[in-house]
């Protein structure tokens, strides 16, 4: 083997390994600090990259794309002195890799503990109600608190997350009875509430009714009334008809119209169903005394003839006289 | 072996060339493939013209060093090359975005809250309420002007 053989050999490997050295493909999603003897000159972005072999090298691979961090789980004792069980996410992503190769020399582990101590001062001001209830002003304070503590390491971090809050057991236990007791207490005033309003309401409609009954029979009362004014006054104005119709004419006239009536009336008796004896007053017979001067008046009428006929009448006994008996009415058939 | 590959001759590079372009796939980004083009180009050249081997190799050498700028005029990034130009860049997507001061801007540093999370800004000091414009990004820092 010549020594042009072993220079051509050791010449391709040389080669070989330079490119291999220069030529640096990032992937996408990574960032690679390139340092010169050790000093940090660049940043590789994703993509193919020329690099000077030998001088420089690639000093830190970091990753550009947003990473989760498990906030792992840590007793917090809150404001009124309640020991509660927190754990979280944060997410966070790198914005300049050579302050995050650089600045911190533990990123993750770096924010993390960030993230723990400010869980712990955020939660220690509120009360356990408060932590339980504001998650979302917890993890608003918390966010702006470590994304400005982070700020040097040109890093940002997009959200952080309350995971777990878990409160020791028999807290647990005493909240769940209290909801209870609370949930009981407005059932029951609910109950009480709308016994209440239903007593309310009845006596409402009681009330109601009665007034209305009240109206009705105040209003009822006034028409009563009103009629037996109107009867009255129509009383006396036939009353003053008949004793004008009196004062012009003959008492016969009178005599005439009570006949007339007594005369309907025993048609009446003698209509009703039961045994017809009939008791008449005294004052009764001599009432039909009165008969006599009917065929007075229609004599003065008609004349004669008239007369004739009412005596003819008479005779046949259809009217009835005193001390007869009452006429006798067939039974009736079926 | 060496008797193998010595009666192969020529077809040696050729061979090596394909296995070396075969490999780029496997580890990508190494340049394997370029030394696998320079290998070709070698074979090509020594069926046309007999060369020694050492001659060979050297031009293998030549080649692939060679190969460097020509890979460098191929992979120069065109504006538009990317499908998404933003991966990885959030910061720049936000870049000519309005948005409302939340909490005014003091002693020139403040946050402003895009989309779902809080953003720090600098700029000149501005009481809340106001509108700024993102009008430069530096890492994970915004710099705003009123709108």
């Amino acid at each position: 083997m010549s020594g042009f053989d072993i220079f051509a050999i050791v010449l391709v490997l040389l080669v070989i390994v330079t490119l291999v050295a220069g030529v640096k493909t990032v992937p996408q999603g990574y960032d690679w600090t390139i340092e010169r003897f050790g000093k940090y000159t660049q940043t590789l972005s994703p993509g193919l990259n020329l690099i000077v072999p030998y001088f420089d090298r690639v000093g830190r691979k970091i990753n550009m794309m947003e990473q989760v961090i498990d906030i792992p789980e840590q007793e917090v004792i809150t404001k009124d002195n309640a020991t509660v069980t927190v754990d979280g996410v944060a997410f966070f992503q790198v914005f300049d890799a050579a302050k995050a190769s650089y600045e911190v020399a533990n990123l993750t582990q770096a924010i993390t503990v960030l993230t723990m101590t400010n869980i712990r001062s955020v939660m220690g001001s509120m009360d356990l109600d408060q932590v339980l209830s504001h998650r979302d002003e917890i993890n608003e304070r918390l966010l702006r608190v470590v994304d400005a503590a982070v700020s040097p390491w040109g890093v940002k971090v997009n959200r952080i997350e309350i995971k777990d809050i878990v409160p020791p057991a028999d807290l647990v236990e005493a909240m769940g009875r209290q909801m209870k007791a609370e949930r009981v207490k407005r059932a029951d005033i609910l109950a009480a509430e709308g016994q209440r309003q239903s007593e309310i309401l009845r006596a409402e409609g009681a009330k109601q009714g009665q007034i209305l009954q009240a109206e009705g029979r105040r209003e009822a009362a006034f028409r009563d009334a009103e009629a037996r004014e109107r009867l009255a006054e129509a009383e006396a104005k036939a009353t003053l008809a008949v004793s004008e119709a009196i004062g012009k004419g003959d008492v016969a006239a009178l005599n005439y119209f009570i006949a007339d009536k007594y005369i309907k009336a025993f048609g009446q008796f003698a209509d009703a169903p039961n045994q017809k004896i009939i008791m008449l007053p005294v004052e009764a017979v001599s009432m039909l005394g009165s008969l006599a001067g009917i065929g007075e008046i229609a004599k003065a009428t008609f004349g004669e003839s008239a007369a004739s006929a009412a005596a003819a009448a008479r005779r046949t006994g259809s009217v009835p006289t005193t001390g007869s008996t009452p006429p006798v009415v067939p039974p009736r058939q079926g | 072996m060496t008797d193998m590959f010595v009666s192969l001759g020529t077809w040696n590079w050729l061979i090596f060339g394909f296995i070396l372009m075969a490999l780029e796939v496997l580890a990508p980004g190494v340049f394997l493939f370029w030394l696998g083009l320079a290998a070709l180009l070698v074979g090509l050249i020594s069926f046309a013209v007999a060369i020694s081997w050492q001659i060979q190799l050297v031009m293998f050498a030549l080649f692939a060093a060679a190969a460097v700028p020509v890979w460098r005029r191929l992979a120069r990034p065109k504006p538009d090359a990317s499908a998404s130009p933003f991966l990885n860049k959030r910061t720049e997507a936000l870049l000519g975005r309005e948005f409302t001061l939340e909490k005014p801007i003091i002693d020139g540093s403040g946050t402003v809250r895009i989309g779902d999370t809080v953003w720090r800004v600098a700029g000149p000091d501005t009481p809340a309420g106001t509108r700024g414009k993102v009008v430069q990004v530096d890492g994970a820092n915004l710099t705003v002007a009123a709108a």
